[in-house]
Formats: structure tokens, sequence, C-alpha cells
């Protein structure tokens, strides 16, 4: 199906209930519909055609059209674009038809919108707080236009979390807020009977860091690929690279071909990084140290190049909006290459090892099953879709960056288990490794320091643009309209493990204990993206050490040398 | 006397030694420098004077801790250690008694918590006890079967005087087996799986009634591989005075690293699993029993 088709399709089957549609960015098809057809709409586009949900955006829009908007985001992988249905709320009273019914997936999206914005989601099978702190008062709804970034409502302590009550004949096991083999904090509710996991419930977002609420108030379009950096401490070059396509895509500009290729270079150094961390990890989860010890040891010398390459281990800061901030030069070429072509030996070892280990593929087989169905239902991405046989890989899907030239395939499997991740993420890697030798090959014949595109003029409010980059854990997912004061007037993260993560409910049920924390490991969470929380790290100099204070001050300085610019 | 006192102390003393052996061959495996060779007796040392934090549920308090290492320290009384054991007329009944009573201790002391993960530890640590257990015993009354004696001090002897036997070498292979889950390494140490239960009977723990677990182990670890070598595995064959010694030494830190090795390259199964694993070795022990009884 064409984008014509679908246009055609929704018209004809929605009648009255569609109003227009239009293509503000090549590639991205917006339709708008009214609210009674939304169910209609998206039950016609997740069961007729190949849409991919992924995820809702709600945005307060009453100073701008009186209304709140929700935007409801598909993709049609195999032809390359989105088709966003707009619907709009009553900005008194605003009520929207729940889609969760539908899509599964779309549950946390809905309550997202009605906690940060208020937009209650009528039919919605679960609709308890999902991202608001327990202590947070009734009917205040922080990510509103009229409510300050710095505001803090008084502390309600007496709201309880409703967690479901305990199916007959079952205990309680909490894993979390705290626990050993999740880094951070999340809680996992088991109902277990014996060992037997009978039912779950969740309850996450401790630390929501309302980065977004920054990004549509405080920050400027320049700053704001820095801190969307500091979103993950593992794939945060991901998102710094999604914010920047946006803005590039919504000003029109293009980025000089050598920043793509080495946008790409870094984009893949942290795959490889994030992948041998993830196999380390999820072998310590099951109790093997050897792999998590032999694998880290593996990757340091990859985060001591990154270290050399943009003179940090981890959130390179290497991004600007239209290019990158420093160049690789020819000169350090052979040794990018010597480092991986070590890292690529050793790695092709550890799946000899890995792929012939009885005890291990008897903790993964057949556990944690989540079949390509439950996948689509679920709105499941990277590994843990592609293990389920789904080829989704937004390098492909949509290609950014120097992605259309490189060469490279989209490893799946078909076992839907976690063993089918294991393999999947290790085969990536492989893969990675051919994506840096060729853009290094690409940096050996462009031109050095051509590595950025200013942008001239202001960019325009009230447009709108969606970019998808692929991260280790799947695909990550930014939403942007412009605001006229040189930043967002509404900027959504969507990171791989918001939509992952609640397919854990699905994949424990039935399961034992002993299998939970590794179910979890296997869509590689990272709390911190999906609760978008800075954390404020004191840094360590080799002489000097700063006080959180004195960074402070720095940042608040290099924030005016930023706006001269 | 001294006997006794000389055996709990090297047993005490010493035993922590090996545990310090096996880190340090644990982190070659790793890739690792590993942590010191004294950093067991550093462990021990800094439980004992921290607090003992105990949960307002426990009604036994420390004491399930302290009869375990007792009954550990007793157990390997009965030993064999370098020629003859501290108490010369210890039979493989009081052994098992001694061995399944700190293990009963174990799972007092998890019930006793209140905790939910210390109490799935505790259901965990019985399953594997159950299956565990019986491998011991069978190996042991094949062992006295062919030496016509529930004496440790005869059953030791036997092979030195009679030579080998099938029956002898297939049960002490079963009880090989059985020790990875005995000692609680990897993959079988699913009661206290860090991963999910966070230590399992342990999590409650703290301070000097932490210490006394950690210790017991320690020894239990000691007393194990001085069963497996002495009555199963007595060679070389004629050693007298330092030279016994020695060889007993060298014999139990190739067990403590065997254990250790299967230990650093396995990850840890589901208890599930685990329980069909040794199902397996109770009928190989059982088998040994079978050559037994038919004379082999």
């Amino acid at each position: 199906m064409t984008k014509q088709d679908i246009v055609q399709f929704l018209k004809a089957q929605l009648g009255k209930g569609y109003l227009r549609h239009s293509e503000p960015i090549p590639g991205q098809v917006w339709v708008e519909i009214r609210p009674e057809a939304t169910v209609q709409a998206v039950e016609l586009l997740h069961r007729q055609t190949d849409a991919r949900y992924l995820m809702s955006v709600g945005s307060d829009e009453r100073e701008l059209k009186d209304r709140f908007g929700v935007y409801h985001l598909f993709t049609f992988d195999q032809q390359h674009f989105f088709v966003t249905l707009d619907v709009s709320a009553d900005p008194k009273k605003p009520r929207l038809p729940s889609i969760t019914p539908v899509i599964a997936g779309a549950n946390w999206s809905e309550r997202e919108i009605r906690d940060l914005l208020g937009v209650e989601f009528d039919g919605h099978p679960d609709p308890r707080r999902l991202v608001l702190s327990d202590d947070w008062p009734q009917g205040v709804h922080p990510l509103r236009r009229d409510f300050d970034y710095s505001a803090k409502p008084p502390s309600k302590p007496e709201n309880a979390y409703p967690f479901k009550d305990n199916p007959p004949g079952t205990t309680v096991v909490a894993m979390g807020p705290y626990f050993p083999v999740f880094e951070e904090a999340t809680y996992f509710r088991l109902y277990v009977e014996g060992e037997q996991v009978v039912d779950v419930d969740y309850r996450g977002f401790y630390a929501h860091r309302g980065i977004e609420k920054l990004g549509d108030a405080s920050l400027t379009y320049n700053q704001i690929p820095f801190i969307a950096e500091r979103i993950c401490g593992i794939c945060g070059f991901v998102h710094n690279v999604s914010f920047c396509k946006l803005v590039e895509h919504a000003s029109g500009i293009t980025v000089p071909r050598r920043a793509d290729y080495i946008r790409v270079i870094m984009l893949e150094l942290e795959r490889i990084h994030s992948h041998a961390l993830w196999l380390g990890v999820a072998g310590h989860i099951i109790g093997f140290d050897t792999v998590l010890m032999q694998t880290w040891r593996m990757r340091e010398p990859i985060m001591w190049l990154c270290e050399k390459l943009t003179g940090n281990r981890k959130t390179y800061g290497m991004n600007l909006i239209g290019g990158v901030r420093r160049d690789i030069p020819k000169a350090l070429v052979p040794e990018i290459r010597k480092k991986i072509q070590a890292m690529d030996k050793e790695w092709r070892a550890v799946l000899d090892a890995v792929k012939d280990d009885t005890t291990l593929r008897m903790r993964l087989e057949k556990v944690g099953i989540l079949t390509k169905d439950q996948c689509h239902e679920w709105a499941a991405v990277g590994p843990v879709a592609r293990a389920a046989d789904l080829p989704m890989d937004a390098r492909k899907d949509h290609p950014y960056c120097a992605y259309d030239a490189v060469d490279f395939k989209v490893i799946t499997a078909d076992s839907n288990d976690v063993w089918g991740r294991t393999i999947v993420r290790i085969l990536e890697t492989i893969e990675s490794f051919k994506i840096v030798y060729q853009s290094l090959d690409a940096l050996m014949e462009l031109p050095e320091g051509d590595i950025i595109t200013e942008i001239r003029e202001d960019i325009p409010a009230g447009r709108i643009a969606i970019s998808a980059v692929e991260a280790p854990r799947g695909e990550d997912v930014h939403f942007l309209l412009t605001g006229g004061d040189n930043r967002p007037y509404r900027w959504r993260v969507r990171c791989p493990t918001y939509p992952n993560l609640p397919t854990v409910q699905v994949m424990v049920k039935g399961e034992q204990v002993a299998d939970v924390p590794i179910i979890l490991g296997s869509i590689d969470p990272c709390f911190s993206c999906t609760e978008r929380m800075e954390v404020c790290d004191v840094s360590t100099g080799s002489i000097k050490v700063y006080s959180q204070e004195e960074l402070f001050n720095w940042t608040k300085n290099r924030r005016e040398r930023f706006e001269t610019v | 006397m001294f006997r006794i006192v000389a055996t709990i102390g090297i047993l005490l003393f010493l035993s922590p030694l090996i545990e310090g052996i096996l880190r340090k061959f644990k982190a070659l495996v790793h890739s690792r420098i590993g942590p010191p060779l004294l950093q067991p007796y550093w462990d021990i040392l800094k439980l004992l004077g921290k607090d003992d934090v105990r949960s307002p549920h426990s009604l036994l308090g420390p004491l399930p801790a302290w009869l375990s290492l007792a009954a550990l320290l007793a157990a390997g009384l009965l030993v064999p250690l370098g020629t003859t054991a501290a108490i010369a007329g210890g039979d493989l009944f009081l052994f098992l008694y001694l061995v399944g009573f700190a293990s009963v201790c174990t799972m007092l002391a998890g019930m006793d918590s209140g905790s939910p993960y210390a109490f799935l530890g505790m259901g965990r640590e019985m399953m594997t006890s159950f299956v565990v257990e019986p491998v011991l015993f069978i190996a042991l009354i094949t062992a006295a079967l062919k030496s016509h004696s529930f004496r440790f001090a005869d059953m030791a002897f036997f092979q030195q005087v009679s030579g080998t036997s099938v029956s002898m070498i297939i049960s002490g292979a079963a009880l090989l087996l059985a020790l990875q889950a005995q000692l609680s390494k990897l993959p079988f140490d699913i009661p206290e799986a860090e991963g999910e239960l966070m230590g399992g009977v342990f999590a409650e723990m703290s301070g000097p009634t932490f210490a006394m677990y950690r210790w017991g182990f320690i020894v239990k670890q000691v007393v194990f591989a001085l069963i497996l070598t002495q009555i199963f595995f007595p060679w070389p064959l004629g050693l007298t005075g330092a030279w016994a010694v020695a060889a007993q030494v060298v014999k139990v830190l190739l067990v403590a690293v065997l254990v250790g090795l299967v230990d650093a390259v396995n990850p840890r199964l589901r208890i599930d699993q685990a329980i069909g694993y040794y199902f397996g070795v109770i009928l190989m022990a059982l088998v040994g029993l079978v050559f037994a009884l038919v004379g082999a």
C-alpha cells in the first residue's frame, strides 16, 4: 500500500469521521480525524494494513488551536513512511476514546497523557497512575503549558498506589523498587504460587526527570541535544541523533556526508559496547559471571576508543544540530580499525562458546515467550521483535545518517524466547563491526573538516517532525512540534524500553520465579530512558574534583556561550 | 583431647585459606586479579565486628547459625584427617545426622526471618536436600558395604588394603557430582540465587550470625572434600606423616579447584532442572550400590 492508498482507504472507510490529510515532511503523512472515529481508524490501520503502532503523543495546544492534540503514530516499515492520526480533545473537558482495547501497546502512552496533560481516555482498561508519583496531587498536570517547569505542588502522601489484589492462594514476592540484578529503580510485584508466577503488577517511573518539560519550557534547540544525550547512560547518543534529526527535518537542512558517517560510527560503537554490556549483564543475572567478566573486558577497549574519539567514554557530546562537533581525522582510522578487528575476533569466539553451551541453553530456551502476534499487539521493538521473526530495524525501514549507503543484514530469529534475543544481539554486533569498517572506508575518501551545516534562519513555529533511530534496544522514536521561541512546543521521546517493558507482564505469567530476572533482562531494559531523568553526577577530573555547585555554575556559563553562537 | 582441639583449629583457621585460593582461581578464569588470598579471613572478621541486625519476627535469633557451625565442626571431627580421625569411633550415621542437622538449621533460619525471599530460598534448600542428601547416604552405604563397617576409619582403610572396585569408583563419582550442590556452588546455588532471591535464606542475615554461616560453608567445603578424597579416592597409598598431610592438602585443593571451575563456567539452573539432574545422580549412586551388593 502506498501513502495515497492509505489515505484513500481511511477516507473511504471513515466517511464523516475523516477530516483532512497533509504531508508536512516527505514520508510523514498526517491524517486529521474526528474523535468518534479514533477507535475505528486505529482498528483499520492495526488490523487491515501493515501499520505498526509506535506511540501516542499528547500536546497542550490550547494557546495555538484551542484544543488538546493527541497524535497516534504508526509506521509502515516496508514502505518507509509514517502515518499520524491527529485527534482533537475539548480544551475544557478533554475526553477521548481509548485505543488500548484495540492495541495493548497504547496502554502506557494513554496513561502518560492522562497523567501529564489530564486528557481522560474512555474505556481504558487500567486507568491507574503511570508517571506521576504517588504523592502528586490529583488534577495537577505538569506537562500543561500553564504549569511552570520549576513549580512544586504540595505533597499528598496519603495516596497509596492501588496495586492489584492477590489472586487467591498466592503470595507476593517483590522484585524492586531496588533489586540486585536491576541496576535501576523499578518494581515488579510478583504473585507467586510456590515457584510459579501467577500474575504480576508493575510500578515504575520512580525517578521521572521531566526532561521533555525542560525541552518545551526552558532549553533551546541547540541545548537540547546535550540533555537528550543524558536521557540514557548507555544509548544516549541515539537520543541525541534522534533529536538532531528532528530539528534537521523540521528546518530542512542537509547534514554533510562526513558527519553522517561519523554519526554512524558513533552509533555503531554504542551498539557494540551496549550489546557487550548486555551479554555480560545477562550472564550475571543467571549467575554466569565468567561471561560478565570476559565480555566487559572486551568492551573496555571500545570505551577507551570512544574516549579518544569524543573526549568521553560515554555521553559523547559529539552531536550538534546540522552535524558533529569533532571530526575523526584520517590518521586515526587505522587505529580504530585495529581496535574493532581485535574485538571482532574475540566476539566471534564468544559466539562459538555461547551457542554450544548446554546449561546456558537450558536456562534461556523456551523462556519468556513473546510471539509475533503478541509483539504486534504490544508494539514491541528491537531484538525482542526480531527474535519473533519480525525483521524491523529503523536503519533499514527509515534510513537516516549514512545507513542507506552501508551494507548490513537485519538479524532475526524465530524462537520467540530469551535465547533468540541473545543470539540476535550477538550476531547484530558482528553486523555492527561490518558497518564500522565500511564507514571508516568512507571517511578515508571524504574530505576532512566538512562536518557541520549551520542553520542560518529561525525554525518556524508549528512544524512537525518524527524521527526513528535504531538504538541497541530497539527503535527510538522522537516527535517534535516546533514552537516559536527557538525551542520545541512539544518534544516527545519514546525510547525502546517504553513499549518493551509492558511485554514483561505477558512474558513472566506462568513462568518460574527464577526466570523472571532473565526475562526482564532479555528486553535489555533501560529505566532511565523510560523515566527521562537527569542524573547530576560529580565529574571527576584527573586532578580536580568538581563540586555540584561548581558544575552548576559552569553549565550556567556554558549556556550563555551557546546562546551567543 | 588435643587431636579434637587441633582438628577444630585446622578446620576453622585453615579452611578460609582454601576459600581464598578458590577465589583467586575463579578470578583467573574471569581475567580478574581477584581479592587478596587472605580475604575470606578479613570477611569473617569484618562480619564478626558488625551489628547483628535481625528481623523483628525472629524467634530463634542467632541460635541456628551457631548450631549449624557447631554441627559442621563436629562432623569434621569424624572425618579422617591425615591418617586417623579426631574421634576414631565416628560412624557414617552420626556424620549424616550432623550434616543434616546443619542444613535443617539453615532452613530454620530462613523460616525464622519471615522474609519471602528467605522463605522461597528455604523451600529450594529443602528440595535440594531431598535429592542431594540421598546421594551422600547411598555412596557412604556402598563404602560401608564394601568395608563391612560403618566407621569412617575402616572405610578409609578399605581401598588401601583391598584395592579399588567398580562400586567405589561409581559412588565416588556420584558424590563428586553431588558436591556442587552440597556446597551451594553454581550451577546449583539455587537456594541463595543472588539474582532472584537476593541470597535466599541469608537475605535477612547480617553481622556475626551471617559470619557463622559463611564460616560454616567454608568448613563444610573442606569436610566434604576430605570425605570424598579419604574414602573414595585414597591414592597415593602408603604415605605417612608429613607426606600424608601434604598429599591430603593437595587433594582437597584439587577438589576445591574442580568445584570452583564448574562454578565459574556454568549459569545457575532452575530448581526443577536441578532436581531432574540429581535424580540422575541418585540413580548413578544406586547403580554403585547394586554393584557393591553383587560384590563388584
